[in-house]
């Protein structure tokens, strides 16, 4: 984003200095209606103000592209100094792109929650996510009703939840901190409420400890809750039904 | 024969307009909603609410008289209009199906500024509603159904608002023509208009619709009634959208005066030409997914049920490619009114007439390549997103080449700064800020923060309303001369103009820092650490709303209360339609005119008029 | 009757021949439109066969429409549309036209009536996965649009009598005959796709 500001300011300046500049020393002097010169084109111009646009727009093109590719993408924007994010991009429905390594991690969004499962440790459901710092991270966002977007600021993530996918998503957590949780994806009247600030990154014999709790606070429930998934369908209709 | 000879359908025993029309409409939608509810499968009675809408809508039209020719014609009966009798004047010819393009063009600007001023209060009540950073103003189901209101009666108003009532009024006179190629294509084009705007708003009845202008299924299907209002009214539009389309690109490639060559047409008609396109080819894949969301929701198919089959990702291709060429449709006669307006402010030839022409089809071209760029965040294949990012960052080249021509022709120019040219400035500064923000958000990394946030409320609305609004603008004070032979007031029209442009900076900039803050849109709850700047945001737009008063008020001023009566050509422009008598006779000239030059020839020595009005005996027009 | 008009020097040939081309550009706009309206529903078919969501494009057991039904109801919009563009491309007085115009419009009639019987009747449930939502779909806006053109086919027929305007603007009747063919090569596109490729 920076990158673009600094590409945009010129641009916004220079265009606005024109306006400003013809609305002063290009105005009708006197009363009367004077046409003004002839002019119909002046090709040099013409090639340049379209070449020049064409070189930043492919020069951000190409920019951005590079950021996709590479799996060391930027800091994630707009919290500076708060962000504790360092998101690998995303992989998209259905291709699991992580080796073994990466905790897996899955988002479920419904109206107006969202809840996580933690496929490595029994495929516990917990109402708050905590991550391990400086451990890549593989989330499966995936919704049990309509369409929702887990959308955590700080770590960079922003990913639709749909019914009947898995969206994959890969951050690594390089500080501890907390980080807010929004759903951005209008869903519903209370679409404004689905928001969770305990989002936590902590570190990994902290994260251990949590989960160990949940694991212990949530037995009773999770022989309840069905096995997990990577998306979760009710029963399937028969047919004539 | 059925030439456009007569200008009003030809009459059956019951007067058709539209009284005769409503009063045929209610009774209909009862009647769909009964045949609806025997044959429907589904408990929340959708089946008879659509049914119902369409029947109204139906009747409506046949109240009209939009059956009266092609029910003659089947059953052979005779088809000469009683046109002696009913002479194309006063004031009942608005309120008629009329096939005069003039008359069609009056009744759009009048109803489009009407439902105008609804969209308008439904904005004031959501910033209202967001002066408070918890849901105490508006409960969230209200202000869910003020979001779908507000937005969609915004999408009903910006597709056709410089189409239908500026496109409809000023092409054949642009192009030297006697009449529209289908003219009672072009009255349906706007009959359906009002019917949309009805149905939409019956959506109160039902508590609204929870899913904003975008329809988004599985909540979509799971919304109650007021979604049906979404389904009936969108899908009329589309169909404005199409008949239009055909109707203008018809007219505009066959009836153009002898000596009208491409080359010497009007960029406001390249605008509309290009407009048109778009128009024409993108309403039918909304159509196909406004189709599809019904069956979902009447006859329980599963198009975009998972769970059985359908795919939430169906809706947002087949909406999204519909739905950028869509907000292309919005913005490209825009462009056309600001590249048409400053040449004869200017009094300067349009600076690279062909590279703006260039630059139009470019945009048109190119917005049918981009539509993935709503999905960034769906889930799509990763793969696609470097191909969108490019061919969005794309879109800016031509974009580029309007400000290029604009700025072109106002270097060493001699500006006449009058209000509508004010407008064209304000546009140039709008857009320019409203184009920039969008290649941020074209940039996939940047989207995933910024997607869903009030930075992209802030892009379209600076594009939307900064740049297709503020033509509106421009194009009311320069052409409603024209059309009612009354100048609207230049002082009240200045103070409009710094008001508006003042008080829409100061509602819009504020919600690209709002959005990169974290605040997504389309919520009624937010952070309170935002709260400070949401209400600078809602007082600004409070002083919005009241410039729109104003233009309003300079409107009936100016119409009713002062007798400034326009000269048939006060800004003394070259282009063909400033040529006619104001008021503009029935059928627009005596005689075909022959075109001898273009309409921007300024300063050029010798420069002839642009039409020789005597015209070539035999002549008619699409030479 | 002459071509009536407010210009009193334009040649009544001139204007005849100006509706011709009014009339054959917006049917061709027209049908552009049209193309891309069942473009859309031909992707919506191949998009939701290649995701095939939890198995349910086509479920276990449906029982397939009848190809031997679709192939009648097809041949018959065939030959309507075969028969009106021969018959529209001799002059419209002819006799030919007389006979095969009207032809035309009866195979058309028969084709809805066979084609509504069908929807009416089909054999499988319409929440059954997506394969039949897409059938029912496309299949009912394909009718829903030769039923308008079939009655547009009534009118040319109605009108022509001697007195009648199809006499009178044979480029209407003609450029009608491209309406007729392009649904008639959406139906085959139709019956490949939901009979044999589904």
């Amino acid at each position: 984003m920076t990158l673009m500001t600094a590409m945009a300011t010129p641009v916004f300046i220079g265009v606005v200095m024109m306006i400003i500049y013809s609305a002063i020393y290009f105005r009708r002097t006197g009363p009367e209606l004077v046409d003004g010169p002839p002019m119909l084109g002046n090709t040099p111009v013409q090639v340049a103000w379209i070449g020049i646009s064409a070189i930043m727009v492919l020069f951000l093109a190409v920019v951005g592209i590079a950021t996709l590719a590479s799996s060391n993408v930027a800091q994630a924007v707009g919290a500076p100094g708060r962000s504790i994010g360092q998101s690998g991009g995303q992989t998209g429905s259905g291709t699991a792109g992580g080796s073994g390594s990466e905790l897996q991690v899955q988002v479920i969004a419904q109206q107006w929650y969202f809840t996580y499962r933690y496929q490595d440790y029994g495929g516990v459901e917990t109402t708050h996510l905590y991550l391990p710092v400086n451990r890549p991270v593989e989330l499966h966002v995936t919704s049990l009703d309509i369409i929702h977007s887990f959308w955590a600021y700080q770590l960079g993530v922003k990913a639709d939840a749909n019914p009947g996918v898995d969206n994959i998503f890969h951050v690594t957590p390089q500080k501890t901190g907390s980080f807010q949780v929004r759903c951005a994806e209008l869903c519903g009247i209370w679409h404004g409420e689905m928001a969770d600030s305990q989002g936590r990154v902590v570190s990994q014999s902290d994260f251990d400890t949590w989960i160990a709790q949940q694991q212990k606070d949530y037995a009773a429930i999770q022989k309840a809750v069905p096995s997990y998934a990577p998306h979760y369908f009710p029963l399937p209709l028969t047919k004539g039904s | 024969m059925v030439t456009a000879d007569f200008l009003s359908e030809r009459r059956m025993t019951i007067p058709n307009n539209l009284v005769t029309a409503i009063l045929f409409a209610i009774p209909a939608y009862f009647a769909g909603v009964w045949l609806g509810n025997l044959f429907g499968l589904n408990d929340d009675q959708n089946t008879g609410v659509i049914i119902g809408y369409f029947f109204a809508t139906g009747a409506f039209l046949i109240g009209l008289g939009f059956l009266n020719y092609p029910l003659a014609r089947l059953m052979g009966w005779p088809v000469a209009p009683v046109a002696t009798t009913e002479p194309n004047v006063g004031v009942g010819r608005f309120f008629r199906l009329s096939l005069d393009h003039k008359v069609i063009g009056m009744q759009y600007l009048i109803t489009i500024l009407v439902m105008l001023l609804f969209g308008g209060i439904g904005a004031m009540a959501i910033r209202t509603s967001l002066l408070s950073p918890n849901s105490s103003i508006t409960p969230p189901g209200q202000y869910i159904m003020l979001i779908g209101l507000h937005s969609v009666m915004m999408i009903f108003i910006t597709s056709a608002v410089i189409v239908g009532p500026f496109g409809n009024y000023l092409v054949p006179l642009m192009i030297g023509a006697r009449r529209m190629a289908f003219p009672r294509l072009e009255a349906l084009s706007f009959w359906v208009v009002p019917p949309a705007a009805v149905i939409l708003a019956a959506a109160v009845f039902w508590g609204g619709f929870p899913t904003g202008w975008t329809g988004y299924p599985p909540l979509s299907e799971q919304a109650g009634q007021g979604m049906d209002s979404y389904i009936v009214g969108f899908t009329l539009i589309a169909i404005a959208l199409v008949t239009s389309g055909i109707n203008m690109l018809a007219t505009i490639i066959t009836l153009r005066a002898p000596g009208m060559t491409w080359t010497r047409l009007p960029i406001f008609v390249w605008g509309i030409f290009t407009t048109s396109i778009l128009g024409m080819l993108a309403a039918p894949f909304l159509a196909v997914a406004l189709f599809q969301l019904a069956l979902d929701r009447t006859v329980l198919t599963s198009f975009f049920l998972a769970s059985n089959g359908g795919s939430n990702y169906l809706w947002q291709n087949l909406f999204w490619f519909f739905g950028h060429p869509e907000v292309y449709i919005f913005i490209l006669p825009a462009f056309g009114i600001i590249m048409e307006l400053v040449p004869h402010f200017a009094r300067k030839p349009l600076w690279g007439y062909r590279t703006g022409v260039v630059g139009l089809f470019g945009v048109a071209l190119l917005s049918w390549f981009v539509w993935q760029h709503h999905l960034f965040v769906s889930g799509i294949a990763p793969v696609l997103r470097p191909f969108y990012m490019l061919s969005t960052e794309l879109i800016s080249i031509p974009t580029g080449i309007i400000f290029l021509v604009t700025l072109g022709t106002l270097w060493r120019a001699r500006v006449w700064f009058t209000v509508p040219m004010l407008f064209c400035m304000g546009f140039l500064f709008n857009f320019l800020i409203g184009g920039i923000s969008g290649v941020y958000l074209s940039d996939v990394p940047t989207d995933v923060t910024l997607h869903g946030s009030y930075f992209s409320m802030a892009h379209f609305h600076y594009t939307i309303m900064g740049g297709e609004i503020f033509a509106l603008m421009a194009a009311c004070y320069y052409w409603l001369p024209k059309m009612v032979g009354k100048m609207l007031s230049p002082t009240i029209g200045r103070i409009h103009f710094w008001w508006m442009f003042l008080a829409f900076n100061s509602t819009f900039f504020p919600l690209f820092i709002i959005g990169i803050l974290d605040m997504p849109r389309r919520v009624s709850a937010y952070d309170p650490a935002l709260q400070a700047l949401n209400t600078w945001v809602t007082v600004s737009s409070y002083f919005l709303f009241g410039s729109m008063i104003l233009f309003a008020a300079n409107v009936v001023y100016s119409l009713f209360f002062v007798s400034r009566l326009a000269i048939a050509n006060p800004w003394h422009a070259r282009s063909l339609e400033w040529q006619v008598p104001t008021p503009v006779p029935e059928h627009n000239f005596e005689r075909v005119p022959l075109i001898v030059a273009g309409p921007y020839d300024y300063g050029l020595p010798n420069a002839r008029p642009v039409a020789d009005f005597g015209g070539l005996v035999g002549a008619t027009s699409g030479g | 009757m002459a071509v009536r008009s407010r210009s009193r020097d334009v040649l009544p040939e001139a204007g005849v021949a100006l509706d011709a081309r009014v009339m054959a550009t917006g049917v061709w706009l027209f049908l552009a439109a049209d193309l891309f309206f069942f473009a859309g529903w031909w992707f919506s078919f191949f998009y939701l066969r290649a995701l095939n969501n939890n198995s349910a494009w086509i479920v276990q057991g449906l029982t397939r429409p009848n190809k031997t039904y679709g192939l009648v109801v097809l041949l018959l919009v065939i030959l309507s549309a075969a028969a009106y563009w021969a018959g529209s491309r001799v002059a419209v007085r002819s006799v030919l036209f007389g006979v095969l115009a009207p032809a035309s419009l009866v195979l058309g009639i028969g084709a809805c009536v066979f084609q509504g019987y069908g929807m009416w009747h089909l054999g499988f449930g319409l929440t059954q996965g997506a394969y039949p939502s897409v059938f029912v779909g496309l299949t009912t806006l394909w009718l829903i649009e030769l039923v308008f053109a079939v009655s547009w086919l009534a009118t040319v027929v109605v009108q022509a009598r001697p007195a009648g305007d199809t006499r009178l603007r044979p480029h209407a009747a003609a450029s009608f005959g491209w309406i007729l063919l392009f649904l008639a090569a959406v139906g085959v596109i139709n019956y490949i796709l939901l009979y044999l490729a589904a």
